[in-house]
């Protein structure tokens, strides 16, 4: 099996040493187009779609391998491997975060730092824990995803997804922008936000920022202070930002942030 | 324009061209409203604030549109249209449910587009918003419907299996009942071959003086002559199973092969005075194994014989069609006929017999059946008491 493939890796920048990308719930790799221009010269930029989304290998979705973030991980890892990839800079967004947390358990040489935008170890409340959801609430998602795929499910198809180069399909394709299988994007979505990956974090020991932004019903402040307690080598900054996606409503800030993290210096240009 | 075309236009309300722009947002069939790029609502025209029940002092500048979702829609909203609007300036026909202020719920359809500012900078997003109460409906009838679609396939797929899994067993229990057919056959060969020997031993060598002994002995005869020709029918059918898997497929032709079967009926045929006719112009041959076409031919053309109405004489007919893609042997008799209402389900069950006073084992459309299955075919019949049977075998061309 060729793995570049099945998660439609691609590879760009000048720079030695690897930056991975991973996208979130909802969307695939074309969601960090504002963020990579600025890592270019000083990375290699590696982006990647999770099996299921955007333009991987939809046939490679076996619901029983991705019913947990620990499939996702390990296709990460089998990534990294091909590439022949070690002290790698990991950036995730949303329940990318989480995948790549679990990676960088399973094989801490390979990553030299993570960045985790947006993440959250648990959506559903428990007690003491506020996840900021309740089961019902993830009901209701899946819910509001059946009613949107009935008009979906009919125009996009792989096909449709696999030729970005044919003018006369960009129409349908700003329509299927950040869209995938119906059946699939139900099984992730169940996977996602029923996940529970708090017990995971202290066994993390790679160097970690967690990007948070102060408005965002998805991954509310709490937990990102959460996530700052459990992972113990990890800072938090607070991006004054609404929204769940700072990477796309506020990109410079989000550039600089991973800028400072990374001691990078930044360049007029950015 | 000249002034004729303009003659020709038909009176306008000059009403209807001064609509006041403002009421039309304000009271336009749909709900509009205005959000900041992360949401904050800063304009929302009168219908959608009547659909929701709040003032615009209660949503502007203080709450966002996501509020206004179901917690399921906002988190639709955050992981889907969010980040699309950002990426591709809009999003269209998506499909959410609004909360009203008093809590209940408001199906809509949702379009939107973002604008920027001169730098490319997220400005303002206006969203239109139609009412789809009723649509919805039909939409959670056909979700429901798929979902019922869906488990029935399931609950096919899984009957499916289960009869393939049954006829696995079948098939099996049909095996086994052959060889058990075959061996019990073989074994009872030897027993009734010896009680043979020692009745022709007997009526040579003891003397009765009874004198019903002697038709007693007839009697005795007769039976061991019908167990001998049982077993040895028995062994036949299965025989010719056995020794038909390993037979090649060979180019028939009909005429001829015909011919030849009716003259080894002929000491019957002659005595019966019987005429056969035979038209094998449409399909002149069939590609088959020959030993279980001559099996099938044999037994309907001697059944034909054997159950000839008494005093007339049997005419019998023999010919092919092309019917439905498959090849039509059909032979027809003007014998006694067989009442198919009462004996139909059993006609090609072994050692069936439904003219008891015509001498026979019950074994030729057992036989005969077996070989039209087996060559991939089917068997029909019909037939009309005192007027004659028809056979149609449907074979694969």
């Amino acid at each position: 099996m060729n793995v570049l493939k099945r998660n439609n890796v691609t590879i760009s920048g000048a720079g030695k040493q690897a930056m991975v990308f991973v996208h979130g719930f909802g969307c695939d790799q074309r969601m960090w187009r504002l963020v990579t221009p600025a890592f270019q010269e000083s990375h290699q930029v590696v982006l990647l779609d999770l099996v299921g989304a955007g333009q991987s290998d939809l046939q490679a979705y076996d619901p029983e391998r991705y019913n947990s973030l620990a499939a996702h991980a390990d296709d990460i890892l089998a990534v990294l491997r091909e590439l022949g990839l070690y002290g790698a800079i990991f950036v995730g967004h949303s329940v990318g975060c989480i995948i790549g947390v679990l990676a960088a358990i399973k094989e801490p040489a390979r990553f030299e730092k993570l960045v985790l935008v947006a993440p959250s170890p648990r959506y559903i409340n428990d007690d003491k824990y506020t996840g900021g959801f309740e089961p019902a609430d993830i009901e209701e998602l899946l819910e509001a995803m059946d009613n949107n795929y009935l008009g979906w499910s009919g125009s996009i198809t792989p096909v449709i997804m696999g030729n970005p180069d044919r003018p006369e399909l960009t129409d349908e394709l700003n329509q299927s922008f950040c869209s995938s299988d119906p059946t699939i994007a139900r099984h992730f979505a169940r996977v996602t936000f029923l996940s529970d990956n708090r017990a995971d974090l202290p066994h993390l020991h790679t160097p970690t920022l967690i990007l948070q932004c102060a408005q965002d019903i998805i991954a509310p402040l709490a937990v990102g202070y959460y996530m700052h307690q459990q992972i113990p080598n990890s800072e938090l900054l607070v991006l004054d930002e609404s929204g769940h996606c700072p990477h796309l409503s506020a990109p410079q800030a989000t550039i600089g942030a991973i800028y400072h993290f990374l001691g990078l210096v930044p360049t007029p240009a950015v | 324009m000249n002034p004729q075309e303009d003659e020709q236009l038909p009176a306008l309300d000059l009403r209807l061209t001064q609509e006041n722009l403002e009421d039309l947002y304000e009271h336009a069939p749909c709900g509009y409203c205005s959000c900041l790029p992360d949401g904050t609502l800063v304009k929302l025209n009168q219908t959608l604030l009547g659909w929701l029940g709040y003032t615009r002092e209660e949503l502007v500048a203080s709450q966002c549109l996501q509020q206004l979702l179901t917690v399921g829609g906002r988190l639709h909203y955050e992981t889907h249209c969010a980040p699309l609007l950002l990426l591709v300036n809009q999003v269209r026909e998506i499909s959410y449910t609004l909360r009203r202020k008093d809590g209940s719920t408001l199906p809509v359809l949702m379009n939107a587009v973002l604008l920027r500012d001169s730098d490319g900078q997220p400005l303002v997003v206006r969203v239109t918003l139609f009412d789809i109460t009723e649509r919805r409906k039909y939409e959670q009838e056909l979700i429901r419907a798929k979902g019922q679609a869906e488990e029935r396939r399931e609950q096919l797929a899984r009957a499916n299996e289960q009869l393939t899994l049954q006829n696995g067993q079948l098939t099996r229990i049909n095996a086994e009942l052959d060889s058990f057919v075959y061996t019990a056959s073989h074994d009872l060969r030897q027993p009734i071959d010896n009680m043979v020997g020692l009745f022709a031993e007997l009526q040579h060598t003891a003397t009765f003086h009874d004198p019903e002994a002697s038709s007693m002995m007839s009697m005795f005869e007769g039976a061991l002559q019908q167990i001998l020709s049982t077993i040895a029918g028995l062994t036949e059918v299965v025989q010719q199973q056995r020794q038909l898997e390993q037979v090649p497929l060979e180019v028939v032709e009909l005429q001829s092969f015909a011919e030849e079967i009716i003259r080894s009926l002929q000491p019957q045929a002659a005595e019966l005075e019987a005429t056969f006719s035979l038209d094998f112009s449409t399909v002149p041959s069939l590609r088959m194994a020959r030993p279980s076409l001559h099996s099938m031919l044999y037994n309907l053309l001697s059944n034909a014989l054997k159950y000839a109405q008494p005093g007339r004489k049997p005419h019998i007919k023999v010919n092919t069609a092309l019917q439905e893609g498959m090849a039509l042997l059909r032979v027809h008799d003007n014998g006694r006929g067989i009442d198919l209402e009462r004996h139909g389900r059993e006609l090609f069950q072994l050692f069936r017999r439904f003219h008891p006073e015509v001498v026979g084992l019950g074994m030729g459309l057992y036989l005969v059946n077996r070989l039209v299955h087996q060559a991939g075919g089917r068997i029909e019949v019909e037939s009309i008491v005192g007027q004659g049977t028809t056979f149609c075998i449907y074979l694969p061309v």
